[in-house]
């Protein structure tokens, strides 16, 4: 039964229910304005006065608080408070967070400051609850208050223990309304007894096991799914075009997908809703959505430029002494400039939220960080007022700041409103990273000078940070808020440095955002400190002082400098004066770099949050300029930690953080567009496990002095102790993060020299077809094209045929693949319709059914040996030879007949093609006639004598009905089949290229008859790869051959190359496994991150997860080491759906999520890596372009 | 795989079920909307990040790129297959004992590769359990608290096969 405390939805719930004490407070006023700070939304008296803690006469206890957990497992550290303070068992207390129907209304959950700050209201609650319920336990037993003791709810007398009562009997049948006071007495540290204890997380059961706890997990009855279509000028959040720049939607577009239910356009904001979450997916991918052209966004490639050319307004936070007279008269100046790259919160979960319109009321299941100022925006989007919604606060994917999270909740209101039905948004993957507002990115300029002792005597420390509280995209959108650059004062947190420099300026340029950007975590404060931390790194390395002396001999604060102190002593700092002092061991640099922050934030002069010192210790690798933090020793001192295990985590979470903020991070741009161009993991990569560093964490025993934020403070100084390690390995200075492995080489090392020029691609064989074409004009005559009628008859009765022909006949024609060709995209096998691209116009694929008027029903035996031999239709027009008939023509009669009696037992359907339409002269079928005497050697043949029986019927497999030629043969202008060397010699055949079956082969190992065979029955070998492409369909039907057939198959294709047997096979196979691997060494930098984070979940050499379907070593893999590109990139673009067995697994398709650019990267990339000895592949980008505007009907 | 409209019969934790679904559908909406699980999660629909990590056939899968079609006559597991908050895997119970959870969105796919892993390798070392989860994406930084609940998993479960 669910327990009272968690049985209340609603304040009036509360309000009307008996046997319960409640600590009530009026909503806080307004906070006073506070110019370009995020606006605070006040509580709103209509609703009446907040809840802060409700006792009830079951035992158990709500208490409730205004901020939200957003993983850092305040739901458990406020829980302990109140429990502690109460005096009631852990388990009792029921926390309420966030949700505006519940809830006090406590601002957003930010800063560190929800313990530290905002938890003082709920402590207060509880204390006056603990002092009234003790009042009446006195007056119940007789006994004074002050001789009443209370363990887990339980009042009892402390001399006489028996005389006794609990909570629950004390507010039976009551119902108290305290409203909060400060005046009551707080407990002091000595009596915590929850407070203080790593008590476990409440939350973390739930999770483990898949209840519903996330806001991805709401489902309500009758529920829609929606998704979102975002404008092409994603990333940014202001100027006029803003609002107004879509042009059309086509809704005809997405009319063939069932269960379409909506299609919501509002300005600029565009949305589908369906029945099915994948239907909707579908029409978010299909629908098809024109925008006007927008005005260029600021340049980014030069990030620093970008800033120093944004409109900005200087705040000087504090100016003491003369700070321009102590530069010029110092002995040393060091001018220095620190950039910080673009960032992203780079949440797991891409936001989701649910919304249900009811008309007058609204309902809103959101992941925000701020439940308040989201019931204001909401209000302001739909024209409800605040309190007809409620918007309930559900736990979402870990955000560090503001995600998309409220942009979503906004998504699916408009378009719940638009359907009258709940409406569940999920944004894509692609959609949070290009849209979630982005850490920003940040300049900081620092003057700083020294005196001739080497003390620093002047700073002057100049901040400009592009950033506002992004603006929730609908109301942009939908043009309810007018699309204005607008700066928030933000660049100010930790601006100020933590020592004492006796001439000191610190300014702060105020500036709209570049891209949309917001706060995360330690906001302004992580750029602000990496620059004060590296500097005076820098200073102390001028002066000849070790970092870590340094830095004490320009510190007051004495709780720092014994921080600081401790934790050097912890890690084992080793006293340096100059950068590399330490050993090298082969090329790896080893080095130590110390930093620490107290983390200031809110509006200046801010409050400070916990200390933190870092040690880390890194190992560059100077051939490569790889840099891995081997080891993080923090030191962190929050005062009183309610739970210090949660605390742990959170330095855990944020040293692994930062490592991967300070190493990899930065938001890829467009170069053209200068939109944001990183839609998935692989061109954003984070930390993985194999990263990770040691981390050993040692906090300051203060359990008396009061608890400081610890939710951020520890990332604050980590980006700078890493570049400051850096550069004692090195002896080179970092200052723009991120330290990627191509930063870190350049500046050691000149870059290596750029791989020779590829040679030129082959001419396409149709390019010449043109002159040739004309020729075959001037051969030809049109009376040579004209063939008889032959008459049509009724449609056999199968019965004539016995079932082993018509099996055999079934067999056959799996070996001709008819119904690959014949079969249109989701329409019935053999019933036609499919087109057929040639380089000459489309055909469509005949109606092979039994149907009299549209199939062949009415075709006799020798109509049908007719067409199979010379390409000649019953009614007597040629066919085109995109039907292979050179090759059906050596069929010999006996399988004529059984391929006639089985395509005649097969039920017929009626369905009309359309009719092919190929150029002059091509398009005039007569004149096949001529094309067939040049090229029509017409059947059957005969065995060859010499050879064995095996490779006799391999022959005519292959070349008969199994038409391997018609794909991986080059034809000539004609568009015919060569012969001699280039048969079989591979080809192009629907955008893929079918490679060479004979000694032309690119493959790096020697196909055996034993991998053809594999390859053929399984659709792939590990030593060459899988089938994918039009390959697919074509193991799908070997799979009915006889294996004696499949075997012939292989040994005929087998006697074209020189034989190796398995074992040279396998040794070949391993030798350009091992060439491939040595060169993952010298392949370091962004297109290698973004192969092992997009696909090396399922491409490794046998060092990640084992995950279902196949890794076929690349190395390997013919797409890899052919001399087009097109397969590698076309199964990058589109993936495998369908892949020929199971057994090989599915590829997603990435044409969403990487574009043209990222394409030819990474398709180079992996050349070079995987096929060191081919050249490279030329105009990768422009291939891309091109793969990506035909895609592939396989 | 089958065409759209015939019934597709599965197996979902222990359960057969015959579903008249999209065949192209991803697995992973399927199990969660039409099945109503929410152990699988979208995280990137393109088998990056292992959110959406279930077992196909004992082996780790990601359920954001297999069509449903492709799972006709196979055995799925997923976290929920695992274990209820009253009975939970061993591997459950070592994550919450770690308390290896920030956010926990990524945890299933954490939870789901680690009961994979041990399956197959009862006692890794700590290379290999990196290695194994070096594509389950976590943003919060609780990898050290999840190193250490497979290693808590892997010695309770091999003190159990002990006994």
């Amino acid at each position: 039964m669910t327990r009272r405390a968690a049985s209340a939805l609603t304040r009036a719930d509360f309000r009307n229910a008996s046997g319960v004490l409640l600590v009530l407070r009026d909503p806080p006023p307004p906070p006073p304005p506070a110019p370009g700070q995020p606006p605070a939304v006040p509580g709103n008296p209509a609703e009446g006065p907040e809840i802060l803690l409700a006792v009830w006469d079951d035992g158990s206890v709500t208490a409730l608080n205004g901020h939200v957990d957003l993983g850092t497992g305040i739901r458990t550290a406020l829980a302990q408070i109140a429990a502690d303070e109460l005096d009631v068992a852990f388990e009792s207390v029921e926390m309420v967070l966030g949700d505006t129907t519940r809830a006090p209304n406590q601002g957003a959950t930010i800063a560190s400051a929800s313990i530290q700050i905002h938890a003082a209201p709920l402590r207060n609650a509880a204390a006056q609850a603990r002092a009234w319920l003790l009042e009446q336990a006195a007056a119940r037993l007789g006994v004074p208050a002050g001789a009443l003791q209370v363990e887990a709810g339980m009042v009892r007398s402390t001399d006489d223990p028996a005389r006794c009562v609990a909570y629950a009997g004390l507010v039976a049948g009551h119902h108290v309304e305290l409203m909060l006071s400060a005046d009551v007495a707080l407990k002091t540290p000595d009596q915590y007894r929850v407070v203080g204890r790593s008590v476990p997380r409440v939350d973390i059961p739930a999770k483990a096991t898949g209840e519903t706890v996330f806001v991805h997990d709401m489902r309500v009855p009758g529920m829609l799914h929606g998704r979102v279509v975002r404008p092409p000028w994603s990333g940014a959040d202001h100027g006029p075009f803003i609002g107004h720049s879509l042009e059309s939607v086509d809704e005809a577009s997405i009319a063939r997908i069932p269960g379409v239910v909506a299609v919501v356009v509002i300005r600029d904001f565009v949305g589908v809703v369906a029945e099915r979450e994948d239907q909707a997916e579908r029409a978010m991918r299909e629908l098809k959505v024109s925008w006007k052209p927008w005005p260029a966004l600021p340049q980014l490639s030069d990030l620093e430029q970008a800033i120093r050319d944004n409109p900005s307004k200087r705040r000087v936070a504090i100016e003491q002494g003369d700070v321009d007279a102590a530069l010029a008269g110092a002995a040393t100046t060091l001018a220095r400039t620190y950039v910080w790259p673009y960032q992203m919160h780079a949440s797991i979960g891409p936001s989701c939220a649910l919304a249900d319109w009811r008309g007058d009321r609204l309902a809103v299941w959101a992941g925000t960080q701020y439940p308040h100022a989201l019931r204001a925006d909401l209000a302001k989007l739909t024209g409800l007022p605040e309190t007809a919604i409620d918007l309930i606060r559900m736990e979402a994917s870990g955000c560090y700041g503001r995600n998309c999270a409220d942009d979503v909740a906004a998504d699916a209101a408009l378009l719940s409103k638009a359907v009258g039905r709940p409406v569940r948004v999920q944004l894509t993957r692609e959609q949070e990273h290009l849209w979630e507002p982005k850490g920003a990115a940040q300049l900081m300029d620092v003057s700083g000078g020294l005196d001739a002792d080497g003390r620093v005597i002047a700073y002057d420390f100049r901040t400009a940070y592009p950033s506002n509280g992004a603006v929730t995209l609908a109301l942009l959108l939908t043009g309810a808020v007018p699309p204005e650059p607008v700066a928030y004062e933000m660049g100010d947190r930790t601006s100020v440095p933590p020592y004492r420099y006796p001439h000191l300026r610190v300014s702060i340029d105020d500036m709209a955002p570049i891209l949309r950007a917001s706060w995360l975590r330690g906001v302004s404060a992580l750029p602000n400190s990496f620059a004060h931390e590296s500097w005076i790194d820098e200073a102390a390395s001028a002066a000849g002082v070790d970092p870590v002396e340094y830095r004490l001999r320009h510190l007051e604060d004495p709780r720092a400098a014994e921080l600081i102190r401790a934790t050097a002593e912890r890690a084992g700092w080793i006293a340096h004066t100059q950068p590399m002092q330490r050993a090298a061991e082969g090329d790896l640099l080893k080095g130590q770099g110390f930093a620490w922050a107290r983390y200031v934030h809110s509006r200046f002069p801010g409050y400070g949050a916990a200390w933190a010192a870092w040690v880390a210790d890194v190992e560059v690798n100077r051939i490569t300029g790889e840099v891995h933090v081997s080891r993080v020793v923090v030191g962190h001192d929050a005062g009183l930690m309610i739970n210090p295990a949660g605390v742990k985590h959170q330095i855990h979470g944020n040293v692994v953080q930062t490592t991967s903020r300070a190493l990899k991070e930065q938001v890829r741009t467009d170069p053209a567009t200068n939109t944001v161009a990183a839609r998935e993991w692989g061109s954003y990569p984070i930390l993985s496990f194999r990263e990770v560093p040691v981390i050993e964490v040692m906090m300051m025993p203060r359990p008396d002095q009061p608890p400081q934020g610890a939710g951020e403070s520890s990332s604050v100084p980590g980006t700078a102790a890493i570049a400051n390690a850096i550069f004692d390995a090195t002896g080179v200075r970092f200052r723009k993060p991120p330290f990627t492995p191509e930063v870190v080489r350049a500046a050691l090392n000149p870059p290596p020299p750029e791989p020779a020029e590829p040679p030129k691609p082959r001419r396409r064989w149709w390019a010449r077809a043109g002159a040739l074409a004309a020729g075959l004009v001037a051969l030809g005559g049109a009376a040579f094209g004209w063939k008889p009628a032959i008459a049509p008859v009724t449609r056999p009765d199968p019965s004539i045929w016995t079932a082993p022909t018509i099996e055999r006949g079934r067999q056959l024609a799996a070996a001709g693949d008819c119904v690959v060709c014949h079969t249109a995209p989701g329409g019935a096998p053999n019933a036609g319709g499919r087109a057929i691209d040639t380089p000459f116009g489309v055909v469509y694929a005949t109606n092979l059914t039994p149907d009299p008027e549209t199939g062949i029903g009415n075709w006799s035996f020798s109509a049908f040996q007719r067409a199979m031999r010379e390409g000649i239709s019953r009614d007597g027009h040629r066919l085109f030879p995109a039907f292979p008939y050179t090759a059906f023509t050596r069929v010999t009669d006996d399988d004529l007949t059984a391929l006639y009696a089985y395509l005649m037992s097969q039920p017929a359907v009626r369905a009309e093609v359309p009719e092919s339409k190929l150029a002059f002269p091509f398009g005039v079928r007569p004149l096949m006639a001529v094309w067939n005497a040049l090229y029509l050697e017409p059947g059957p043949v005969s065995p060859d004598p010499s050879r064995s029986a095996q490779w006799n019927r391999g022959e005519y497999l292959v070349n008969g009905l199994g038409h391997c030629g018609a794909c991986h043969t080059p034809r000539n202008a004609a568009g015919a089949e060569r012969r001699g060397e280039a048969w079989l010699a591979g080809a192009m055949v629907d955008g893929w290229e079918a490679p060479a079956l004979t000694a032309a082969s690119r493959a790096p190992v020697p196909w055996t008859e034993g991998d053809l065979y594999d390859y053929l029955r399984t659709g792939l070998s590990m030593r060459h790869g899988a089938a994918n492409g039009p390959m697919g369909p074509v193991v799908r039907e070997l799979s009915q051959l006889p294996d004696a057939d499949v075997r012939a198959i292989a040994h005929y294709l087998a006697s074209f190359s020189t034989q190796a047997d398995a074992g040279q096979a396998e040794a070949a196979a391993r030798a350009a496994i091992e060439r491939a691997r040595a060169q993952s060494a010298t392949l370091v930098g962004s297109a290698q991150r973004m192969f092992e984070r997009a696909c090396g979940a399922c491409h490794h050499d046998g060092d990640a997860p084992v995950e279902t379907g196949r890794n076929i070593p690349l190395a390997l893999a013919a797409s890899l080491h052919g001399d087009r590109p097109d397969n590698l990139v076309r199964t990058i673009l589109e993936g495998i759906r369908e892949p020929a067995t199971p057994a090989i697994g599915h590829m997603p398709a990435f044409a969403g999520s990487l574009d043209d650019v990222q394409v030819a990267e990474l398709a180079a990339w992996m050349r070079r890596r995987f096929a060191p000895d081919k050249p490279a592949w030329p105009a990768l980008a422009e291939a891309a372009a091109r793969i990506r505007a035909a895609p592939s009907s396989h | 795989m089958q065409p759209e409209g015939d019934p597709i019969e599965f197996t979902v934790n222990g359960r057969p079920h015959r579903l008249r679904v999209p065949a192209d559908a991803p697995l992973l909406g399927v199990l969660r909307n039409d099945l109503g699980l929410n152990g699988p999660k979208y995280g990137c629909g393109l088998g990056q990040c292992g959110a959406c990590t279930v077992l196909l056939d004992g082996k780790v899968a990601r359920a954001c790129v297999i069509p449903v079609g492709a799972v006709a006559g196979r055995r799925v597991v997923t976290l929920e297959g695992l274990g209820s908050r009253d009975a939970m895997h061993p591997v459950q119970k070592a994550f919450v004992d770690a308390q290896a959870a920030q956010c926990g969105y990524c945890l299933n796919g954490m939870i789901m590769s680690t009961v994979a892993l041990l399956s197959r390798q009862p006692r890794p070392t700590e290379a290999q359990v990196r290695d194994a989860l070096s594509h389950n994406l976590c943003r919060c930084g609780t990898h050290l608290e999840i190193l250490e609940a497979v290693r808590l998993a892997a010695e309770r479960m091999a003190a159990e096969a002990r006994q």
